[in-house]
């Protein structure tokens, strides 16, 4: 795993290694969706995949029943989580939150502990096609629901559009927030389709369905999602791009010569 | 948090049943689970309600809505029904929190939402509605954010809910089911209570009972109407001050008023003095600052709060200025 | 070698190299590793300020399923404490814990409670009881405790001319005082780690801004060798200064791994992140500023009074900007600490800079208003090329092109400059401008490269024990070496965030991108240079990497690499400067306020990608928004708690409280900051939000907001300034 030539050898060929294609199966991706995915990802980014600690360790999303501790359990409950469209039979005790059950319990880290008392928003999973906090939602309360998680989104070996959005208007720093902003996005989406309104909607008696999102929207909208990084903007601009299609990019320029002339002989 | 039995209850028989004095019911979890996880809830068995068929909206005898308790806070709040008669609830409501909290968030559970007071939250501190007895840690301790009204020794916090601000100007009416399975009525203005020498007492719902519904008046204000929230960021932060106004005006005279204030005592704050000071009056800026005045001139400040008073009166008067300007 | 631009190299706007993992959920952060058999610590938080503990009672926690350890000062591991009274807290300091009974503030850690799942060591920590003996002595109030205040041992005073005669010869003198509070770094990752202690070798799973220096501060405080720690920290949450140092429940892990016998992961409450991780001190700056009828300033000092904990010291350097952004003879800057029984303040995100520019740039515009002169100009008229405190040019500034093209490109011209004549509806408009300056240190890094040759294809991989704190590490590291090895990005393999890499200053202080980027070149150079010389090529003939290697008959080479501090970078002042602009519609009777739009300009050096570096300006700006509308934390005057103690109650700004922001990058060329000519970026962003954003307001208003936060009830408190006309 270590040597690249295997690597690339196995990228060419779909022949991959055991740990390789546990990675892959657990973003859900095989035959023909596995190769556009191969094709799409960056090798630079594939390749931190590759590199020696961080293979099976960092890739480790596959949803996973690591072995309980009925020893410790308290109030035990059997809940049949069904998360991403797979459903595993668990044993929790009964204080254990959806968060910690999809993280200790079914090793989906995708989904973030920013605070575990409902005010950040990092924690945002789908639950029957609604945003919800995982922090505050007991996993007892969850049997036959369906949740969905980041790792849940892409599909066919794309990532999802509002993945692709993310990444290329950079809305992210450090990545923290950045499957709750993504997963509360999606379902933003859906609001605006159903025509829900907002404390900054101007007429809450004029209902429309289908709704253009402004920016104040937008943005009133997505503040149950914290992003100390401080990339707001960026996520605003990915979410129009899915919303609207507008595809405006940040707004950084370099000043030209003409600029720095003038300024500097004022 | 300390272990508790989970109990899934199917129907209001059987969440009735499981009742016990140390259970809570379980609404969307987003204000109990919270409390728990601090230490500051300690129940021993949660009865999930979830699954209670009181999720509809219907409309009620009066010409007014009926919602149920179980029904999400943003399912309520763009509820048609609700947006075009009660736009004045709508918007307090989704300035609430944030959408995942309203969408997780119960109408019954808001109502009994407790108080955001940081001392009762910090179990290593005094606290007479946390621990009766053990002090009011807020009394000579940071008070920016408690009552100016109607407060008593032990205890100085507020209510921090929105929806019960817009809720106490439109008037409703709560229902809750006894455990002996008979239902009973609450006016809203006595289902929140003042601390008196009780502040571990929210409200006057007796143990056990479960809430089953609101009930809201025929519509009054669904022309003018607004919810001003002051806080100290423009979105998911509780109030310092809110203010819901309501207006009914015909030929240029107000001929009902609707007015709460949140955020400045125990329990969402009916400006029944200024509501009626208003009706009948012209709504002008001259008379909506009279109406505010009166209403703030019983404000007891503390050190740490005396800014509500004047934000209150402004609040006030911006509210029924944007309630009466809104264009129709 | 001489540079081709590549697709990727350095200066394109790439998308982030590792950003699919993160958008995927993928990219693992300390808490996330699976390791295998791990069990949960939850630590215990003192509940008085200042005493000691009389007694502990173990036995209800110990009796609970699942419980594997209860560890107080009574059975704790012996470990390492200071040689010395109040020692300095840096960012490789050794952190001792539950070593005795003595309690310093509150919620210092007195326990930690191991058990097999989260939910019960959660649950026992909370039955685990302390008695305690309170000492009444505790300070906790700073406003009381003034007199307590002392020079700081590392003593940083500073003076040049004569301040007194520099008063007398002002025209104008503005006197005022500056307070900024408490904050908190608050990145979105709790801070966490897991831990394995295996026959003395230690392996850390940590969220940590500096790997080497973790590594120093874990085998200083278990007194083991170096090299029997690992740690890794392959992404981080964001850090902005409180992961610079080891916090202690990163000790008490390893410490419970030790006794369990088992690796232990200890995530940090958020309740946690306000008392065991690093807070930025309060601040009162007070300004005195002379200056004559045509604005040369003629005396200008910076008294800064802050506090630091009663254990150990440290001093956020307000007074650093006062020191060398403007051209003054006479100039003073001071600092006293009150040690008080709150935890050991550190560096948080342009430590000194954000809060003290706060402080000068404020009086800046108080003296401007007084003289009736334009801000900007007031600015410029002091601008100065050479750095007055070091006595040494700067190697680049560019204050003044900031000043001047920020103002065109934000339209500065229509500014009212009288207070309250800009209105709409319920609106006051206001437009305010500050100006940044930031350290450049960049520091000295090794690198290692793997090249591989694969047919005509050569992949590189880098190695540096550097890490990303969502600056951008990764993307920028693969961009030079793109650029210098002249393969495309796509072939380059990135691996930070482990110590078994070549060691590098890590993340902090405006240094990483500098530091990484020419450690990288310096490896991806060597590499070029050795291949070449193998073979007598001449070091300038152009030849591609995969030729040389061919020629060498390798398919695998590795080379390392070291770039650092030239002595010509020794001879100049290195900084990066900038300007930010804000309008800001206040609502005349609530109280709230939003910011309609900024302008920021930077004069960075190279910017290597103008996408992550757009990202930290941003980011800086909305940090700064939060310094100006909310944050605070708040110190119970009665118990010596933090009151506020959530995210609920300390209010970083959300997205709607963010605007239209427009960012000017200028061309710069420094190449004596370094051979890429890199500056820092990271931290030049928050640097001048503050003030102009009070400036803004004061320019609506006509209320000088001296006090952070600026939140509705302050303004509705506040009063006219004298002068203004209402
Ligand atoms: C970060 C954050 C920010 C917030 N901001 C705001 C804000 O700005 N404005 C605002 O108004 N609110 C705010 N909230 C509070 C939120 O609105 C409440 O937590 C929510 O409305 C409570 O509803 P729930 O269904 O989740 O109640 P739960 O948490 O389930 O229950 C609350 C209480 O009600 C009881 N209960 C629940 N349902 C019933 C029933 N049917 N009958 C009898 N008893 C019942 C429970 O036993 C419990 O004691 C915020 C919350 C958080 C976490
Ligand atoms: S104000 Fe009420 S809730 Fe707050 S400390 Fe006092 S008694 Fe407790
Ligand atoms: S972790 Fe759930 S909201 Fe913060
Ligand atoms: S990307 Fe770091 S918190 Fe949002």
């Amino acid at each position: 795993m270590k040597d690249i030539d295997k690597w690339n050898e196995a990228v060419d060929s779909d022949n991959l290694s055991d740990d390789e294609n546990m990675i892959l199966d657990a973003m859900g991706l095989n035959e023909s969706s596995r190769r556009k995915f191969l094709k799409q990802v960056s090798a630079a980014s594939l390749s931190i995949y590759a590199s020696s600690f961080f293979t099976s360790e960092i890739f480790a999303s596959t949803m996973k029943d690591l072995p309980e501790n009925t020893i410790a359990l308290l109030n035990e409950v059997k809940v049949n989580l069904r998360v991403n469209d797979m459903v595993k039979p668990l044993t929790l005790d009964s204080r254990t939150s959806l968060l910690d059950a999809l993280r200790e319990r079914l090793a989906l880290t995708g989904t973030k502990k920013g605070c575990d008392h409902g005010q950040c928003g990092a924690c945002t999973v789908i639950i029957d096609g609604k945003r919800n906090l995982s922090c505050l939602t007991l996993a007892a309360t969850c049997e036959g629901k369906e949740i969905t998680t980041v790792e849940g989104l892409a599909k066919n070996g794309e990532m999802h559009p509002m993945q692709q959005a993310f990444l290329k208007h950079d809305g992210f720093q450090c990545g923290y927030c950045t499957p709750g902003q993504i997963c509360s996005s999606l379902a933003l989406l859906e609001e605006a389709k159903n025509g829900e309104a907002s404390y900054v909607t101007e007429d809450f008696k004029k209902i429309k369905s289908g709704l253009t999102l402004s920016e104040e929207e937008i943005r009133e909208r997505m503040s149950g999602n914290i992003c100390r990084c401080g990339a707001y903007n960026n996520i605003v601009q990915a979410f129009k791009e899915v919303h609207t299609g507008d595809d405006e990019m940040p707004t950084w320029e370099f000043a030209t010569q003409e600029q720095m002339d003038k300024a500097k002989n004022a | 948090m300390r272990p508790f039995k989970y109990t899934g209850a199917q129907n209001k028989d059987q969440a009735l049943q499981a009742f016990t004095a140390t259970s809570h019911y379980l609404g969307g979890g987003t204000n109990l689970v919270d409390l728990m996880k601090e230490d500051v809830e300690r129940p021993d068995q949660l009865i999930d309600v979830n699954k209670l068929d009181y999720k509809k909206i219907t409309s009620n005898e009066n010409g007014g809505l009926t919602l149920g308790a179980m029904l999400s806070n943003s399912d309520t709040a763009n509820h048609p029904e609700v947006r075009t008669k009660y736009p004045l609830l709508s918007m307090a409501m989704l300035s609430a929190a944030s959408a995942q909290i309203r969408n997780m968030a119960s109408n019954g559970g808001n109502l009994l939402q407790r108080t955001r007071c940081p001392y009762f939250f910090e179990v290593s501190m005094p606290c007479n509605k946390r621990e009766p007895g053990s002090g009011c840690g807020a009394l000579k301790g940071m008070n920016a954010l408690h009552a100016i009204f109607g407060y008593s020794d032990s205890c100085i916090a507020t209510n921090p809910s929105d929806m019960c601000v817009a809720l106490a100007a439109i008037g409703a009416t709560v229902e809750v089911q006894q455990p002996d399975g008979s239902s009973r009525m609450i006016e809203f203005t006595d289902f929140h209570r003042l601390p008196g020498d009780q502040p571990e007492k929210d409200t006057t719902l007796m143990q056990g009972e479960l809430i089953t519904a609101i009930h809201l008046p025929k519509p009054e204000f669904s022309d003018h109407y607004y919810y001003l929230k002051i806080r100290e960021r423009s979105s998911y932060a509780f109030a310092l001050v809110s203010v819901a106004a309501g207006l009914q005006v015909n030929s240029g005279v107000i001929s009902k008023a609707g007015l709460a204030m949140g955020s400045v005592a125990h329990k969402p704050w009916k400006l029944s003095k200024a509501e009626e000071f208003l009706t009948g009056k012209k709504p002008t800026t001259e008379n909506f600052e009279a109406a505010a005045a009166l209403e703030m001139k019983d404000a007891k400040p503390f050190e740490g709060n005396k800014y509500k008073v004047e934000m209150g009166k402004n609040a006030i008067v911006r509210a029924l200025t944007q309630a009466y300007e809104r264009e129709v | 070698m001489t540079k081709t631009i590549n697709a990727s190299g350095v200066g394109n706007p790439i998308n982030r190299v590792e950003g699919h993992l993160k958008v995927m959920g993928m990219a693992k952060y300390a808490s996330e590793f699976p390791v295998e058999n791990k069990v949960y610590g939850q630590g215990i938080n003192s509940t008085i300020a200042k005493g000691e503990i009389i007694s502990i009672d173990t036995s209800e926690a110990e009796k609970l399923k699942g419980v594997l350890k209860v560890i107080t000062y009574k059975n704790a591991t012996k470990l390492k404490t200071f040689d010395e009274e109040m020692p300095e807290l840096a960012t490789d300091s050794i952190a001792p814990v539950l070593q005795s009974n003595k309690v310093h503030y509150y919620g210092e850690y007195v326990g930690l409670v191991v058990a097999e799942t989260f939910e019960q060591a959660q649950y026992a920590a909370s039955l685990v009881k302390f008695e305690y003996k309170k000492d009444p002595s505790a300070v906790i109030d700073f406003e009381k405790s003034k007199s307590k205040a002392y020079t700081p041992n590392n003593d940083s005073n500073y003076s040049r001319g004569n301040m007194e005669q520099g008063l007398s010869e002002a025209d104008m003198v503005v006197e005022q005082t500056y307070n900024t509070p408490i904050e908190h770094h608050h990145p979105m990752e709790l801070h966490a780690v897991i831990a394995s202690w295996d026959n003395g070798k230690v392996t850390a799973y940590s969220s940590q801004q500096i790997v080497e220096d973790a590594i120093v501060a874990i085998s200083g405080t278990f007194q083991i060798p170096k090299k029997d720690v690992r740690v890794i920290s392959a992404f981080v949450g964001g850090g902005f200064g409180s992961k610079l140092n080891l916090d202690r429940h990163v000790i008490m892990a390893v410490m419970a791994s030790k006794m369990v016998a088992r690796p232990v992961q200890v995530t940090v409450t958020r309740t946690q992140m306000f008392t065991n991780t690093n807070m930025r001190q309060q601040n009162e700056q007070k300004m005195r500023i002379g200056s004559k009828k045509d604005g040369t300033l003629t005396a200008l000092s910076h008294e800064t009074l802050s506090h630091t904990s009663t254990t150990q010291e440290y001093q956020e350097p307000c007074g650093m900007v006062s020191k060398m952004l403007y051209k003054v003879a006479n100039n003073e800057v001071t600092y006293k600490l009150i040690p008080m029984n709150i935890q050991t303040p550190f560096a948080m995100r342009a430590p000194g800079e954000a809060t003290g520019s706060f402080a000068l740039e404020s009086a800046m515009d108080e003296m401007a208003w007084k003289l009736k002169m334009d801000p900007i100009d007031f600015r410029i008229k002091n601008d100065t090329q050479t750095d007055l405190h070091e006595e040494r040019p700067f190697s680049s500034r560019l204050l003044v092109e900031c000043l001047r093209i920020g103002a065109d490109k934000f339209g500065w011209k229509d500014r009212k400059p009288e207070p309250r004549t800009n209105k709409k509806g319920n609106w006051l408009i206001g437009y305010g401008v500050s100006a940044a300056s930031r350290n450049s240190p960049y520091q000295k890094t090794h690198a290692k490269v793997i090249l591989e040759l694969d047919e005509d294809k050569v992949f590189a991989t880098i190695q540096m024990d550097a890490t990303d704190i969502g600056t951008g590490s990764y993307t920028i590291i693969a961009q030079t070496a793109s650029e210098y090895l002249k393969i495309p990005v796509e072939q380059v393999t990135v691996e930070l965030g482990d110590s078994n890499f070549p060691i590098t200053p890590g993340s902090g202080g405006s240094w990483g991108a500098a530091s990484y980027c020419n450690g990288a070149r310096a490896a991806c150079e060597n590499a070029i240079k050795t291949l070449k010389n193998n073979k007598n090529i001449a070091e300038d003939e152009e030849v591609e990497v995969a030729e040389l290697l061919k020629k060498n008959q390798l398919t695998k080479f590795k080379a390392e690499g070291m770039a650092e501090p030239s002595a010509e970078f020794k001879k100049y002042s290195v900084f990066s400067f900038g300007a930010n602009f804000c309008e800001v519609w206040v609502d005349k009777d609530t109280g709230m306020y939003r910011i309609e739009r900024m302008v920021n300009v930077g004069a960075a050096g190279k910017i290597l990608n103008p996408k992550t570096a757009y990202g930290q300006i941003i980011g800086g700006l909305t940090m700064g928004v939060g310094m100006v509308m909310a944050e605070k934390t708040r110190v119970e005057p009665n118990f010596g708690n933090f009151i506020t103690r959530s995210f609920a109650d300390y209010h970083v700004p959300v997205n709607l409280d963010l605007a239209n922001i427009d960012v000017i990058f200028l061309p710069e060329v420094d190449k004596i900051a370094n051979k890429m000519g890199i500056k820092g970026i990271g931290e030049l962003g928050i640097t001048s939000v503050a003030a102009s954003i009070t400036n803004a307001i004061f320019n609506a208003t006509g209320k000088r907001m001296r006090s952070l936060p600026v939140t509705p009830e302050k303004l509705i408190e506040a009063g006219l300034e004298e002068g203004v006309t209402a």
